[in-house]
């Protein structure tokens, strides 16, 4: 065990549909702490699956994962290690469309017994980082995409988590504003020092990370450094 | 942001699905309070009629009952009481008053008396049939009859009518009514509290004798206790002591009914009720179950955010418990609404509504009931989605 790595994989299996998909079939992986690293693949290579796995949102069949000092193999309500360490970027930006940009920041807070002002506050702070200052109290549908998608990223902020996990986030953006995204989260990543992790199928976007890692069929096919970091 | 914030928005997320929920709740909670309020009604003037001054027990010619065991209280192919019998009832102990009382029924549409003397019970032409007591007028209150019109007759040409009969035979005081070719006078209406003897006329005992030609005899002798007599006991010292002619029924024949007519009621209005709670809770569990599969990413953002199982069970139960405290109001509103209708309907003696705290409390239990058992199940459903699978739902 490495102190610095903040993630550690061995030999992760994960099948569905009673074994007939494997969706990883055997992960090796380890990840230090302030890293970024960007997961790459075709389409049905397992991405998505290893990323729910790091975000402790299923559990593996076989091997072991420790994230954040947590062994997630073992059988507990990973709910509260979801809430403190890691926040979720997706594709669609999944955000609450009956509540407000302020709101929708707020929601992982509700778990939380932080004081409704303190709540507020935090949302503020956040959303003034990600410059959305002028539309905390708009409805995610009045937001374009880049909007919502930087909405999305304050709630994953809000409880300061050691890792981000982005499926695809820029993934049904156009180019500039994909850009923007893209530096955002790669902002984040170094003023913060939180570990970041994105799935993508762009070249340029996975060349922004440390590292790029080639999925296939559920395996680690291919490592590569970017000098460009 | 309060959870509870969350819980309301949600709410009005979805305007009419929510109404749709609220609407089968309220059809159980109008169900339960409105047929309550009916049947609390109709049981309160039931015991109304059971006051201090009525009669404890009845006493029919033996022949009625073959049984001998005294329930019941028909007429049906009746044997009368030689009126002598009213005086030695009188004698023995503990009788406080024995009084007799003639009993008959006619078809007043067609103006012929039936001379059988058979009381109408829940016959085929109850309807149609209007009952006839012949009584002393001093012995009114043995019949639980009590004047809210007029007088009582005072002479052979004069009846009194119940308020229902006056109802339907549209007469009043002073109006003149015709039972078998003789024509009375309405002199005043009574109201028993017993909706069959509501619908009945009552003359002097000599004027009804006389009018059916049973001069001298008496349906059933009305007995009522003496203070610290017990009137069970009463009854069968009175039953032994006539065992081949007479024979006693320990309730009155009319509270028996009576509390028939009332069973058949409450029964039904259980049924209904349950019926109503039924459709209201399968309304509830297919909307909620609705709202749920809807919002099946969301609920996965919220498990993949740090949402626990139980906060995701307690929104959706919070959602439904919302919604059946709205469905309250709406149900005691439509409850009140239904009762009225039907009062104006005629359908029942007049019905004067009266909310007990009992019957809200019931409202509220039937409403929070309907909306945890159509809350739980969605929400259990819900709390259980698999994150990654509910992410990938379309
Ligand atoms: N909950 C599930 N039930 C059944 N099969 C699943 C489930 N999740 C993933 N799979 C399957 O596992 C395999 C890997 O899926 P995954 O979503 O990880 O792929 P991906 O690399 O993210 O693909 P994409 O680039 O299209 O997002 C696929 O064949 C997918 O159909
Ligand atoms: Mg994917």
């Amino acid at each position: 065990m490495n102190n610095e790595n903040i993630i550690e994989i061995k030999d992760l299996k994960k099948t569905y549909e009673n074994g007939v998909i494997k969706a990883l079939d055997g992960i090796n992986l380890e990840i230090k702490k302030g890293e970024s690293i960007s997961i790459i693949g075709p389409s049905g290579s397992g991405k998505s699956t290893l990323l729910n796995m790091i975000g402790a949102l299923d559990k593996a069949d076989e091997g072991h994962i420790t994230v954040a000092g947590m062994d997630l193999m073992q059988k507990e309500d990973l709910s509260k290690f979801r809430l403190n360490e890691i926040g979720f970027v997706f594709q669609l930006h999944n955000l609450i469309p009956n509540l407000t940009v302020l709101e929708n920041v707020q929601t992982p807070l509700i778990e939380t017994d932080i004081p409704d002002k303190k709540m507020e506050e935090r949302a503020l702070e956040i959303l003034k980082s990600v410059n959305l200052t002028d539309k905390i109290n708009q409805k995610p549908t009045k937001l374009s995409g880049g909007e919502r998608q930087r909405v999305a990223i304050a709630r994953a902020l809000v409880n300061h988590p050691s890792i981000i996990l982005a499926d695809e986030p820029t993934g049904a953006l156009d180019s500039k504003t994909s850009d923007i995204i893209l530096e955002l989260l790669l902002d984040i990543h170094k003023k913060e020092n939180v570990t970041l992790i994105m799935v993508t199928h762009e070249h340029n976007v996975a060349a922004r990370a440390h590292r790029s890692i080639y999925v296939l069929d559920g395996k680690i096919k291919e490592e590569k450094i970017n000098s460009a970091s | 942001m309060k959870f509870r914030n969350l819980i309301l928005k949600n709410i009005f997320r979805n305007k009419s699905r929510s109404i749709l929920a609220v609407i089968g709740i309220a059809i159980g909670v109008a169900a339960v309070v409105g047929l309550g309020l009916i049947t609390d009604d109709l049981t309160q003037s039931t015991e109304s009629a059971l006051t201090a001054g009525a009669a404890d027990f009845s006493v029919i010619n033996s022949t009625n009952s073959p049984s001998g065991s005294g329930g019941g209280g028909g007429f049906g192919n009746d044997q009368l009481i030689n009126q002598a019998a009213v005086g030695q009832i009188q004698q023995v102990k503990g009788v406080s008053s024995a009084v007799g009382e003639l009993r008959t029924s006619t078809n007043l549409g067609n103006s012929t008396s039936s001379n059988s003397s058979s009381s109408s019970g829940f016959g085929a032409n109850f309807r149609s049939m209007t009952n006839i007591i012949g009584i002393d007028s001093s012995d009114l209150s043995m019949d639980d009859i009590a004047i809210t019109n007029g007088t009582a007759f005072s002479n052979a040409n004069q009846v009194i009518i119940g308020q229902d009969a006056a109802q339907r035979l549209n007469k009043t005081v002073g109006s003149t009514i015709t039972i078998s070719n003789k024509t009375f006078t309405v002199s005043g209406i009574y109201e028993t509290g017993n909706f069959m003897d509501d619908r009945g006329i009552v003359m002097s005992l000599p004027a009804l004798q006389n009018l059916t030609g049973n001069t001298g005899q008496v349906s059933l002798i009305l007995v009522k206790a003496s203070n610290g007599t017990d009137p069970t006991a009463l009854a069968s010292t009175i039953q032994q002591n006539y065992a081949n002619d007479l024979s006693t029924s320990t309730s009155l024949s009319g509270n028996n009914r009576m509390n028939n007519g009332l069973q058949v009621i409450s029964s039904g209005a259980w049924a209904v009720s349950l019926l109503a709670i039924l459709i209201g809770g399968i309304i509830v569990i297919v909307t909620m179950m609705k709202a749920v599969s809807e919002r099946t990413r969301e609920i996965g953002v919220l498990r993949a955010i740090g949402w626990t199982q139980r906060r995701i069970l307690g929104m959706i139960i919070g959602e439904a418990l919302v919604l059946s405290l709205i469905a309250i109001v709406v149900g005691l509103l439509l409850a009140v609404g239904i009762v009225e209708l039907i009062s104006l309907t005629h359908l029942l003696r007049g019905i004067n509504p009266s909310f007990s705290l009992l019957l809200i409390l019931k409202g509220i239990g039937v409403a929070l009931f309907l909306g945890i058992i159509g809350g739980i199940y969605p929400a259990y459903r819900a709390s259980r989605l698999s994150p990654t699978e509910a992410l990938r739902y379309e």
